[in-house]
Formats: structure tokens, sequence, C-alpha cells
């Protein structure tokens, strides 16, 4: 006897995807929504390793925060944005002990531009995924968010809790900063 | 009135939440349903004093996304074939956003491998329950690493309730009948009249000291044996606080297990039961203690030890 989303509540499955019944538990949530979360993870760390830890606060915020939270809530939405915030808060942590700039980043790739025709692509996309870790956090959440979950600005603005042309800003910007830095070295 | 027509009016709604609704991906945001759209890029570009690289290039990025409007990127593709600046910067644009794909792909096949079960990736403990049916009813029991600690009458409990319960203290909750199944094997012989002592594990996690106390002495009432609320207060040194013990015996999450429907009123009366009288005089009748069910208040009915 399944718990939650099998209930009467969750009879209109052309909402399933997006929408969650009334009264579920939180491993319901997980179950449904956890996969996708912890790929966000991945793609906002840029490892494995680091997205465990993310994903590890994320859900323990999300477990302790559950009972706050409005019945109909959107949990998909919910621990995007706690992932995102947790994701910020902590590189604005780490940056305190150990700065990565946007300056760092960019002397990073340039000084090695000179060596570019040596590096096959394998290498060039392990510099690209280094370059975009090194965006500010927010710029790499809203990034992440425009090209590998199809969000809309009107989203991303909201899961940042900024204003929609915030949203665009920080999209173009990182989008742009990256061609700054590999469009001579893509062309080759 | 169209098959379409009557959708939209068993919707009860406007025709555009029935697109939105039929339709997922017109959601709020879609260009196609905003309703001020932006001026089109060639007429931003046709105005004198703009230049039309800077307006071709500031759309790049929405192009590179799908975000433009099938005219806007056909304006921006038409101005990238007469001026190779832009030509440029469109290649590069397009380039680092692949370079982009391939890096994401690199990282959802790590994170295919290796998404970590919740209780891991959280060092969160894993509560299991399952169902047993019983002459009281059908019962949910839950059990952690440690033991027993759940278990609730379903026929007046809600079952999301109960496990919402369960989660409050801590445990993520998953259905696996399999790991309560020797609880549910020792409480269908004692509803057979099979069993008299339980030989389980318990787990109180998210129970007051207090409370506790009260459990763990009324855990040793004998079975067929009752004694009352004050005689509980006393074995555990509060002789005062009867009314406390019942209390206490009423968030008893072990029922049946902890057998709170041994506890009686001084008067002799059976007294609340959190399952309801009738579920008291049932387990007592079991254990061969008989209530008298002639009284209309089952909860003053009286007792007879038998």
């Amino acid at each position: 006897m399944p718990v939650g989303y099998s209930t009467p509540d969750a009879r209109d499955t052309s909402r399933a995807t997006s929408s969650v019944p009334d009264k579920c538990l939180f491993t319901n949530v997980v179950e449904r929504f956890g996969n996708e979360v912890f790929r966000f993870c991945c793609q906002l760390t840029g490892n494995v390793v680091d997205a465990d830890d993310l994903y590890q606060e994320t859900l323990l915020k999300a477990f302790r925060a559950f009972d706050r939270l409005p019945l109909d809530a959107n949990h998909r939405a919910w621990l995007y944005r706690i992932a995102s915030n947790t994701f910020i808060s902590d590189r604005r942590k780490m940056s305190r002990v150990q700065p990565i700039s946007d300056g760092l980043a960019e002397s990073l790739s340039a000084s090695q531009t000179d060596q570019a025709s040596a590096l096959d692509a394998r290498e060039l996309l392990g510099e690209v995924e280094t370059f975009v870790q090194a965006l500010p956090p927010k710029q790499r959440v809203a990034l992440v968010l425009r090209k590998h979950h199809e969000y809309g600005y009107a989203q991303i603005a909201e899961v940042l809790n900024s204003s929609e042309a915030a949203a665009r800003a920080n999209v173009h910007e990182a989008l742009m900063k990256l061609r700054g830095a590999f469009a001579h070295r893509l062309e080759v | 009135m169209s098959d379409d027509d009557r959708q939209i009016e068993r919707c009860n709604g406007t025709a555009r939440e029935f697109c939105v609704a039929t339709h997922p991906i017109l959601t709020v945001d879609h260009p196609m349903s905003n309703p001020q759209s932006p001026p089109p890029l060639s007429e931003i570009a046709g105005q004198s004093g703009t230049d039309p690289c800077d307006v071709a290039e500031g759309a790049m990025p929405d192009l590179v996304f799908g975000d433009l409007s099938q005219n806007d990127e056909q304006w921006v593709r038409s101005h990238t074939l007469t001026c190779r600046y832009c030509a440029g910067i469109l290649d590069s644009l397009e380039e680092v956003c692949s370079s982009l794909d391939a890096c994401n792909d690199d990282i959802c096949e790590q994170a295919a491998r290796s998404v970590p079960a919740p209780h891991i990736a959280m060092g969160v403990p894993e509560a299991r329950y399952g169902f047993s049916d019983s002459p009281v009813g059908d019962v949910l029991v839950a059990a952690t690493d440690d033991g027993v600690c759940e278990i609730s009458y379903l026929s007046n409990h809600d079952r999301y309730d109960i496990l919402r319960e369960i989660e409050r203290r801590g445990f993520l909750v998953y259905e696996k009948p399999a790991a309560v199944q020797p609880a549910v094997d020792q409480l269908r012989e004692y509803f057979a009249h099979q069993r008299k002592e339980f030989n389980l594990p318990l787990d109180l996690t998210g129970v007051t000291p207090f409370t506790r106390d009260v459990l763990t002495a009324t855990y040793d009432i004998p079975y067929g044996k009752v004694k009352t609320y004050g005689d509980v207060a006393e074995l555990i040194g509060k002789p005062r606080a009867s009314r406390a013990v019942g209390n206490a015996l009423g968030r008893n999450p072990i029922p049946v297990v902890i057998p709170c429907h041994r506890v009686v009123l001084s008067s002799g009366a059976m007294g609340w039961y959190t399952g309801g009288p009738e579920i008291k005089r049932t387990l007592l009748g079991i254990e061969g203690v008989r209530y008298s069910p002639a009284v209309a208040d089952s909860s003053q009915a009286t007792l007879t030890l038998g």
C-alpha cells in the first residue's frame, strides 16, 4: 500500500510532473525528485564528491523544513531553490578561505591558452568545466538552470530571489564570459 | 461546438488555462503566452543611433537558448550573413554551448551512476513499515534498525499522519513489509491467543524521559493482569502523577507490545484508550480480563477479573 503519491488527490496525472499531492511524505518527495536534484548538484559543483556534500546539505535542510512547508507547495522548485541557495552560500564561505575570483579563472585559462593547439578536445572540456566552476555562483546557477534544466527567466528569478532582468543578465554574463575565454580556441 | 471547445468548457477555465494544462510547454514565461512581447529586433536595430551589431550581439544568448521569436532569430541570422564580426561571435557562442553540453553529458553520466540513497546521502536512519490485520482492525507496524518504533490502529488514525509523525522523529519512512515481519508474526500470535510475551527490540526515539519511564513500567505489567494509573505513577516514583501517567500512555507509540491497555482507572473502570474503548475491551478480553459491555459508557464499564 504505497502512501502519498497514490492517494486520490494524485488522480490528475496531467499535472503530476510538476505538482504533488497535498499529503505526501518527505520520502515521497525524495523518491520523485532526488535523482534530478542530485544531477543538478553535480552540474553546479562539477564533480560527484562535492555534489554528494551539496545533495546531503540540501536534503537535510529540506527534511528539517518540511513541516513548515505549505501543503500545496511545489516541492520540485523548493528543492532546486534550497540546492541553489546552499551552493551559493557555500561558495561564498569557501571564497573567504580560498578566493576563486573571475580574475583568477581568467588568468588561469589565459596562461594555458599558449599551448592551445597541443590540447585535445577532452582537456579543453575539462578547462571549460573549470572555468564554469569559477564563475560567480549566481551566474553558475542561472546558467545551469537555463542551459540544462530548461528553466525560463521567471523561474530562475524565483530560485535566485532576484528580478527576471537580473536572472537574464546572470545567464548572458556567464555565457559571454565563457565565449570571451574560449572563443579563439574553439574556432581552431 | 468542437471537441476542444467542449473540453475547455469542462475545464471550467479560460482557453489559455486549457492550453497550459494540456501543453505543459506553454508555461507563463514562454514567449507564446507573453501578452506584451517586446518590439521586433529589426525595428530596434533600425532606430537611428543604434548599432545593429550591438542589437545582434545582445540577442545572441537568447538565440542559442532558443528564446528568440522566429522573426528575431531570422533577423539575427541574416545580420550575421552580412557581418563577419557578428558571425564569429555567434559561431563561438554556439561552440561554447555545445561544449557545455558535452561537460553536462559527462557529469550526468557520473551522476546517473552514483545517485546516493537518501538515508546514506543524509545520514538519517530509516524506519520501515508494513501492515497487519487483527481482530481490532488493520494496524500499521514500523521498525528502525534499533527495533519496533510504531504500532498504530488504522481504524481511527490516518496512515499519512502516522508516517509524518515518524518522519518528525527524524526517520526516513519506507514501506518494507519484510522488515516488520517478525513483529507482525508475533502480533498475529498474540491475537490468536498463542503468545503472552513479546520478544521484540523497541525504539522509543522521540519519546520524552517521563513518558519513557511510564512506558517502561507499563511494559512489565504481566499478561492478563491490570494496574491502575496510580500504581504506575508509584512505580516510577511519582505517586501524584497519575493523570500525567494517563497522558503519557495516550502517547504510547507501541500499543499492544507496551501493554497500556493493562492500565485502568482506580475505580475499576476501564479508562480511556488510544485506539478507542472497544479495542481496549477486546485486548483485555483476549487476556481473560472481562469488562461488562452492558454499561452504556464503556469507559465506565466495571471490571471483573476472570
